[in-house]
């Protein structure tokens, strides 16, 4: 934190919080989905392995929502 | 090699009388794939087994329970057998004498185990009687009393019955146990008062007058200690025996399996009262071959016809009747290309009309993996443990990961050295060269007490300038970077990876307008494939203008106007691409599917990012670990440089017990990340191909190309002649 003149530059600060935050609030939803999905697959999987594939690809959809955080938060920090 | 081998339909018909000696000869031409006859009104019946077919899944039953019996299972490693020993054994009667002597073991280990079963409980019985101190001749013989002897959960011993005499005991860990002698007529308002605490009877053991339990239970141990030794006996002959017949019930096995799968072909197959009719999927190269091996075999007993070969219009198969409306797919592949074969059956087998995506699978995958890890630190480890894996294992699916894992680790060796220019997380060169020719290190490096370690700072020697120069440098204000840093040109990564994306995605999609094309025609494609196609270059112009006047920050023109205007006609561009593609889409596909796919076009080529995110989340690991362990561990002194600047460079004269903490430490946690990376690497690179790539153009729920064939792997054929019975034509 930069002090000048009396006024604290809270500017990275605010950059790191908001990309934490772009990336965590993304996870907990992805995290939420995959959860219902996930436990779904395996099942799926134990009473027939040769849906793996299948399973996966249901499985890892949401992913893309994170990924979505990701970008942003590594936008945050590095590129703006 | 995209496409699945062509196959062509052929109609086999023979006399019924040499049913058995056809059947031979199909296995033995090695590429015919029954189709099953159903009963229809063409006055045709399915076959019946063979006449030998019952009495050998008769035996087959018998070995394998003999199998189970002896702990015989698929992995134990046995010896090859010859067919013909085997044969020979088999019709001289030796499975039923070996299961005989097989059986008689067993039994006799079986007796021992329920012997020892019983004694045991005998034996428990008499510890808790044991506690009430009583000839086991008094609890019974008596005409007017009733006896109550049980164990109790409460504690008995303040229990009075009356008319009656208690003898109880009670431990806190033990619980009770208690003997009522009651009369018989007030042996029910005994047996209530026990119910309260919990009573459960136990069957007292009969024995000569005077035996005390003690005495008996010396007799119970002993008893015991000769039964196991007999049982350890029983063992050790059934181990003999199981050694002794182990290759000869694993070779009959294989043998019987194949006897009854042969038996069954003819239920499989139309018969009349004299004929016998089969339809079956041939590839088509093979067409005359089978028919001249048929023939040959057969001679003038059999009748070959070729029907059709199958195209790729669905139309065609639509047209075809039920049974033969689905066609197998044999995958065409190179030697190579082939062992990826198990990646795209973890999804589905391709269908016959269809691209098989193996071969984009066998390019992208290790190529993904290999950008995501990108160090030859962590590459050499996996391409040793991809060669190894293939030179010892022979099943399909471990030997595709161990090949993924080569291709994947050369890949990663390859953008390591020429890329990133890393070894374990470290890069080679941490400094650069000024216009007089002095060396200055980075500002993160270490030896300006930055973080980054770096392998010139660790040797204290500068690589040769020809070796900087292999790998792309990056002009920052500090002086220049050779080897593309993970955690420093990140836009650069991203921008790569989103490109990668791009034409991953395009090679999808046009695979998709191709599929479309041979099962339909061209005009199909273009309203099927054709307008996402042209939306999704549309969308990629859009964004890319977009971005450019995003980053360009503004003004009366939003940014348009950057770049002398490049960016406004791409703009332009775009939206007019959007706007024809998405009206093919809608004429095609209908508006919602369209208009829909839009913004699915930015999540899919996003969703590529995470090339560069896992990179950069392995080199932030690395980064940190480095620097504990080198960095923090490490002894290290200050000096001045030739340039006159104060750095800092490992004491080589310091205590050794820190260098060895360090490097073990080091070497711990190089571990963990070398094992994420199978993970996090393997497992995001596959999902690329199935999520982003197949789901492009794979449709999938292709039957496999299965024809009559013996696999043998415990049993050989140890004559030439009988040799060329399996060879495929």
């Amino acid at each position: 934190m930069v002090v000048t003149e009396g006024v604290a530059d809270v500017t990275n600060g605010l950059i790191a919080i908001g990309a934490g935050l772009a990336v965590g609030l993304a996870g907990v939803g992805t995290g939420m989905a995959e959860k219902d999905i996930g436990a779904a697959a395996i099942g799926a999987i134990t009473e027939d392995s040769s849906l793996f594939g299948r399973s996966m690809i249901f499985m890892v959809l949401p992913e893309t929502v994170v990924i979505f955080g990701l970008v942003i938060a590594i936008m945050a920090i590095f590129v703006m | 090699m995209l496409l699945p081998e062509s196959m062509s339909r052929i109609v086999v018909a023979g006399t019924k009388s040499r049913m058995e000696d056809a059947i031979d000869a199909f296995y033995s031409v090695g590429s015919l794939h029954v189709i099953d006859h159903t009963t229809g009104d063409d006055g045709l019946s399915i076959g019946s087994p063979t006449p030998s077919t019952s009495k050998a899944s008769e035996r087959l039953l018998k070995v394998r329970a003999m199998e189970k019996e002896l702990g015989i299972t698929n992995k134990t490693s046995t010896a090859d057998v010859a067919v013909e020993d085997v044969r020979k054994q088999i019709s001289a009667g030796d499975v039923e004498s070996v299961e005989r002597e097989v059986l008689e073991a067993v039994d006799a280990r079986n007796d021992l185990t329920q012997k020892i079963t019983e004694l045991n409980a005998r034996k428990q019985n008499l510890e808790t009687l044991e506690r009430l101190s009583l000839p086991l001749d008094l609890y019974s013989g008596y005409n007017s009393l009733a006896v109550l002897v049980g164990t109790t959960v409460a504690d008995p011993t303040a229990l009075s019955i009356e008319g009656a005499e208690v003898f109880a005991d009670y431990r806190k860990k033990k619980g009770g146990v208690v003997a009522v002698f009651v009369r018989k007529e007030s042996a029910d308002n005994a047996a209530a008062a026990l119910a309260d605490y919990g009573f459960a009877e136990i069957q007292v053991p009969q024995g000569p007058k005077g035996l005390t339990p003690a005495e008996a239970l010396k007799k119970v141990d002993a008893d015991i200690a000769a039964a196991t030794e007999r049982l350890e006996a029983a063992n050790t002959s059934l181990d003999a025996l199981r050694s002794k017949h182990m290759s000869f019930l694993k070779g009959t096995d294989e043998e019987l399996a194949i006897e009854v799968e042969k038996g069954s072909v003819p239920l499989r197959v139309a018969v009349s009262r004299y004929s016998y009719v089969m339809d079956a999927w041939v590839p088509t190269a093979k067409v005359d071959a089978v028919k001249a091996g048929l023939e040959q075999k057969l001679g003038d007993d059999v009748y070959v016809e070729f029907q059709e070969t199958r195209g790729r219009k669905l139309a065609d198969s639509e047209a075809a009747e039920p049974r033969f409306s689905k066609v197998p797919t044999r995958q065409k592949n190179g030697k190579i290309v082939s062992e990826f074969e198990y990646a795209t059956s973890l999804v589905s087998i391709p269908r016959y009309q269809e691209i098989d995506p193996t071969v984009l699978i066998a390019i992208f995958l290790p190529l993904f993996f290999g950008y995501m890890v990108g160090d030859l630190g962590y590459a050499i480890p996996f391409i040793i443990l991809g060669a190894y894996g293939l030179k010892k294992t022979r099943h399909k699916d471990w030997r595709s990961i161990a090949l993924a894992l080569f291709f994947g680790g050369i890949w990663a060796a390859i953008f390591g050295l020429f890329f990133y220019g890393e070894f374990l997380g470290m890069h080679f060169i941490g400094g650069h060269y000024d216009d007089v020719g002095a060396w200055h290190w980075h500002e993160d490096s270490v030896a300006l007490g930055g973080t980054s370690v770096t392998w010139d700072w660790i040797f204290g020697q500068q690589f040769p300038e020809w070796f900087a120069n292999m790998m792309p440098s990056f002009d920052h204000a500090a002086g220049t970077h050779h080897g593309v840093g993970k955690l420093v040109e990140v836009g650069f990564l991203l921008k790569l990876a989103v490109y990668i994306g791009i034409v991953h995605l395009a090679i999808g999609y046009l695979c998709g307008f191709y599929n479309h094309m041979i099962q339909e025609n061209g005009r199909g494609a273009f309203f099927a494939k054709g307008g996402l196609i042209i939306s999704f270059f549309g969308m990629i112009a859009f964004c890319y203008a977009l971005t450019n006047a995003m980053m360009a920050s503004g003004g009366a023109d939003w940014g348009l106007l950057t770049d002398g205007g490049t960016t406004c006609v791409v703009f332009i561009l775009s939206i007019i691409l959007l706007a024809i593609g998405t009206g093919i889409g809608i004429k095609g596909e209908g508006a919602m599917g369209a208009i829909m796919a839009l913004p699915e076009f930015l999540g899919q080529i996003l969703s590529y990012t995470r090339l560069a995110a896992i990179a950069m989340s392995k080199a932030g690991m690395a980064l940190a670990f480095n620097y504990i362990c080198i960095g923090m561990i490490l002894p290290t002194m200050a000096v001045i440089d030739a340039a006159g600047d104060t750095i800092t460079v490992l004491d080589p004269t310091a205590n050794i017990a820190f260098t060895i903490i360090g490097i073990l430490l080091l070497a711990f946690l190089h571990l963990v990340i070398w094992t994420l990376a199978i993970l996090s690497g393997g497992l995001h690179a596959l999902r690329l191909q199935f999520v982003e790539l197949m789901t492009r153009f794979f449709d999938g729920n292709g039957i496999a190309f299965s024809p009559l064939r013996e696999i043998r792997k415990k049993t050989f054929f140890s004559s030439k002649n009988a040799n060329i019975d399996t060879q495929e034509v």
